[in-house]
């Protein structure tokens, strides 16, 4: 790709110190891969601040969806967040055990369904979110059993869903 | 029937109309959509599990299966997001051939989706003649890739075949055709008064609404805002080749089916410029099968709007993780926004108008606040229902 190799513009270069300036120690990790787009983590304690910055002053107003990823003992949920051409993916990890994060919806609404994709497949609890109900597994789906989770294989999947059947 | 009621198969896996069953519930009083809960998934296929167990080549062509009608984006945006995390260059000439085969794409599709909203107002005879028009583009993407449906094109490193002049001199005068007949098209959206009367003011998504619940492509732009991936992000040689980004300020359905009309004719000039200006040398570099540790973002602009894949290799021939958010699930919300408030009557075409993969076979649960009554209606019966509200009223 000839954009791959682009240097970062001042655009995207502006947004990072921004970020680097507010969030300061906060942040865990960032890297500017390529121009247009930012990987920044954070702790659970400061994602919320993150993101009302990120929207609120940063303009970030879009959300392109979440994407959530079983990393073992943790839970990484990653926001993708969108002003005009800058993608900004805001990575916070939880832990699997008890996965909670606080809801972006009454920041972006755009964002319910996507919270409620990750809620389905990773089992994460977004607290304020209007409706965790199913949107994706069926109503009859067996509980504690999120398809996204690598202890998961198909065929795990399969033997249990044959066995809730049969009860 | 449970009380949420309206089905959606979208997420990653929305397949194409006929065969995409999803619910909503809508709340009604009397004549008028009062709420409106969307539900999806009962088609879902689990391909971002499936892509977790397979390699990358072979994702290649599970993720183009992913759609029927957009199968050009997936698989692009799919393998420029494989060629970033390798570091990886592709050759102009294949460059500028998956522009090609990604803006034909968009032409069959918008082509199919004016039909379809043709289909929906009780206008057959706009259907049949822009599902024959189709054809053209359909004839042409056949003669390139060989495919009629999924085009198979780009290979991690390229593309997997070339344009010979003689296809060059096919696409010109077959592009000729179908902006004569797009014109024709767009005219007559104008001036119709059947379009006119089930379109204009019908579906109403108001700017600040848009961008609040996150819509994308052709919906978000016919509420005015000027948002492309093509021209924000610019990916493959959108930023070689010189287009507009088109917008109009009606938000509603009249404003959707112009927006798609020019976007065609805009399509068109993108795959001229492109077929003018193909660079000579190779289609293909050679790419190594495991992908080094990375994390990508490949975004592009399918038909329906922003398509983004995310992608985390693991030093291994397999993702570690895909993840695949495809426009429809982007429009939902703003979907069912623009329908409260809308007559009953409307639905179809509201529905429609976002071109969601999914208006065609399916339930939906009415239920009256008045009296508490609830009913469910095929999709095919809601349709015939709307076409004798407007013939009586």
């Amino acid at each position: 790709m000839a954009n791959t190799a682009q240097k970062p513009t001042e655009e995207t270069v502006e947004i990072e110190e921004n970020l680097k300036e507010k969030l300061g120690s906060k942040i865990l990790e960032l890297k500017v891969p390529r121009n247009r787009r930012i990987f920044v983590s954070v702790e659970k304690t400061a994602f919320r601040e993150a993101v009302e910055y990120l929207t609120k002053n940063l303009e970030f107003k879009h959300i392109s969806t979440i994407t959530g990823r079983d990393a073992g003992e943790q839970t990484e949920v990653i926001y993708h967040l969108n002003r005009g051409g800058v993608e900004l993916s805001l990575k916070v990890q939880v832990p699997s055990e008890e996965a909670t994060l606080p809801t972006i919806t009454d920041l972006i609404p755009g964002a319910v369904l996507y919270e409620q994709e990750v809620h389905d497949l990773l089992g994460v609890k977004f607290e304020g979110h209007p409706d965790l109900s199913p949107l994706i597994l069926p109503d009859e789906w067996p509980a504690g059993v999120y398809p996204l989770k690598k202890e998961w294989t198909v065929e795990k999947i399969r033997e249990k869903i044959a066995s809730s059947e049969k009860r | 029937m449970s009380e949420a009621a309206f089905q959606v198969p979208v997420g990653p896996q929305h397949p194409a109309l006929k065969e995409a069953p999803e619910n909503f519930t809508f709340t009604i009083d009397g004549e008028t959509v009062f709420d409106v809960k969307a539900r999806i998934g009962y088609n879902h296929r689990g391909i971002e599990k499936a892509a977790e167990s397979r390699s990358y080549i072979q994702n290649l062509y599970l993720v183009e299966r992913i759609c029927g009608i957009c199968s050009a984006a997936h698989i692009t945006t799919y393998a420029q997001a494989v060629e970033e995390a390798l570091k990886l260059e592709i050759p102009p000439r294949a460059k500028y051939i998956r522009t090609i085969i990604y803006e034909l794409n968009r032409i069959a599709s918008h082509y199919l989706w004016l039909g379809l909203a043709g289909h929906e107002i009780g206008f057959d005879t706009l259907f049949m003649y822009l599902w024959r028009d189709r054809e053209i583009a359909l004839n042409l993407l056949e003669q390139i890739t060989g495919n009629r449906v999924t085009y198979a094109m780009p290979a991690i490193g390229g593309v997997r075949r070339d344009i010979s002049p003689q296809m060059v001199e096919n696409a010109k005068s077959g592009l000729s055709v179908l902006e004569e007949r797009m014109k024709y098209y767009k005219k007559l959206c104008l001036n119709e008064p059947t379009v006119l009367k089930r379109a204009v003011g019908v579906g109403v998504l108001k700017p600040q609404d848009a961008i609040a619940l996150c819509a994308v492509g052709p919906t978000l732009r016919a509420s005015g805002i000027k948002s492309d991936v093509r021209a924000d992000d610019p990916y493959l040689v959108y930023d070689e080749v010189p287009f507009n980004v088109v917008t109009y300020d009606g938000c509603d359905v009249a404003s959707r089916v112009l927006v798609r009309c020019d976007e065609t004719l805009v399509s068109i000039g993108i795959i001229k410029h492109a077929l003018d200006h193909l660079p000579d040398g190779p289609i293909r570099v050679k790419a190594p099968r495991i992908v080094p540790p990375a994390e990508v973002v490949s975004r592009t602009e399918a038909p329906r709007g922003e398509l983004i894949h995310y992608l985390r290799s693991n030093g291994t021939d397999k993702p570690e993780r895909l993840k695949i958010r495809s426009p429809t699930l982007g429009n939902i919300p703003s979907i069912c926004k623009s329908l409260i408030g809308g007559f009953v009557a409307d639905i179809p075409i509201a529905l429609a108008s976002a071109d969601p993969c999914f208006t065609c076979t399916d339930r939906m649960a009415f239920v009256n606040v008045s009296n508490g009554k609830r009913w469910v209606w095929t999709k095919e019966q809601l349709r015939r229902y709307s076409l004798k509200w407007y013939q009586q009223n």
